[in-house]
């Protein structure tokens, strides 16, 4: 999923200054699961700028709404009534959510409540972790499903470097040594052979280092 | 402090921690205004429900739960103490001042500690003042 945080309400507060009737538009889907812009954040966030726009004496309405995703036009269009009757929309989707929100309204300012992280999984209960890096050229059958150019700081591809202790990241010793957690992963696999195998350096233009990146399905289209 | 203030506060309670608080400040305190909300378990005081209490005019906001290692569903209290302290920081984040809002551990039944702890809260809002979102 992608893993965003809410801003902070200051930022929020001046994001929305120039508005008198502001729709806080939720996304159900990535943003909801890491407690960053489902419905009960949208509520919560309103409540706050509501109580925050009081004690500065500014006269906001504060609309709320939440749909399934905000990164498809066909579940976007469930907010259009609401985006019509409010002169801004402050959307807790991630980057993707608000700039689709924005194209389908193009004359509605569409304004940013989180910030988008990272692409990663819930580790546990309230812990995130990011494990893409969305690179385009996916070499996990190597690895043992762990991916060194996302967890491991140096990216290395072909073997730890001499940092490593006690299975932690001399970078930061908080992060798992990935090459130590592949490793691991490989001997219970049965497949350490796979040490053998030569991985050149990346070609980076399939990652977003080659300008942004565009999927075509014919096959889905109409 | 304005004078001839007497303060809002809400109470959100367990009822495993006080069955009916309703009854012990119906009569109660002439130094305040409570408004009592019951809950099954602390755990369900979500962290909307505190801010509303403030946009609906409390003061303040008081959350009763049972003793640590004494909630009926295991960590109910302890879901509510996390959720309290977050909804504290936002408080503060707004300008609100996050001592508004407290949690209290309470023993089935306590009506001592219960008055105490509302004392407790209308002293501090004396230094507070009213709600400055209302």
């Amino acid at each position: 999923m992608i893993v965003g945080k809410q801003k902070s309400i200051s930022e929020i507060k001046s994001i929305i200054a120039p508005f008198k009737k502001v729709l806080i538009l939720g996304c159900g889907t990535c943003v909801k699961t890491c407690f960053a812009g489902g419905e009960d954040e949208v509520s919560v966030l309103a409540s706050a700028l509501r109580l925050a726009c009081k004690m500065d004496g500014k006269d906001i309405e504060i609309e709320e709404f939440t749909v399934e995703r905000q990164c498809e036009n066909e579940f976007i269009q469930e907010g259009a009534p609401a985006i019509a009757r409010n002169e801004g929309v402050l959307s807790l989707a991630c980057g993707a959510g608000v700039q689709a929100v924005a194209r389908r309204f193009a004359r509605t300012p569409v304004l940013p409540g989180v910030n988008t992280t990272f692409i990663g999984v819930l580790e546990t209960q309230g812990v995130f972790t990011e494990e893409c890096a969305g690179c385009g050229d996916c070499k996990l059958a190597v690895f043992g499903g762990i991916c060194p150019v996302t967890r491991c700081a140096k990216k290395l591809l072909n073997g730890p470097c001499g940092g490593s202790q006690n299975g932690k990241c001399e970078v930061n010793p908080e992060t798992d040594c990935a090459w130590q957690l592949i490793i691991d992963r490989l001997r219970i696999l049965g497949q350490m052979d796979n040490l053998r195998i030569y991985v050149a350096p990346k070609n980076w233009q399939t990652s977003l280092s080659g300008g942004p990146r565009k999927m075509v399905r014919e096959d889905h289209m109409i | 402090m304005t004078e001839n203030f007497k303060p809002k506060i809400t109470l959100f309670h367990c009822i495993n921690a006080f069955g009916d608080a309703d009854e012990l400040f119906t009569n109660g305190s002439k130094t305040c205004e409570i408004k009592t909300v019951k809950m099954a378990c602390s755990s369900m005081v979500k962290d909307v429900f505190l801010l509303r209490a403030f946009e609906a005019g409390a003061d303040a906001v008081v959350v009763m739960v049972c003793p640590e290692g004494q909630c009926r569903y295991v960590e109910g209290n302890i879901r509510a103490k996390k959720r309290v302290a977050w909804v504290r920081n936002l408080l503060d984040e707004i300008g609100l001042d996050g001592r508004r809002l407290s949690l209290t551990h309470m023993s089935a039944g306590d009506q001592a500690a219960a008055t105490r702890t509302i004392n407790d809260v209308v002293k501090k809002l004396a230094e507070l003042g009213p709600n400055p979102a209302v």
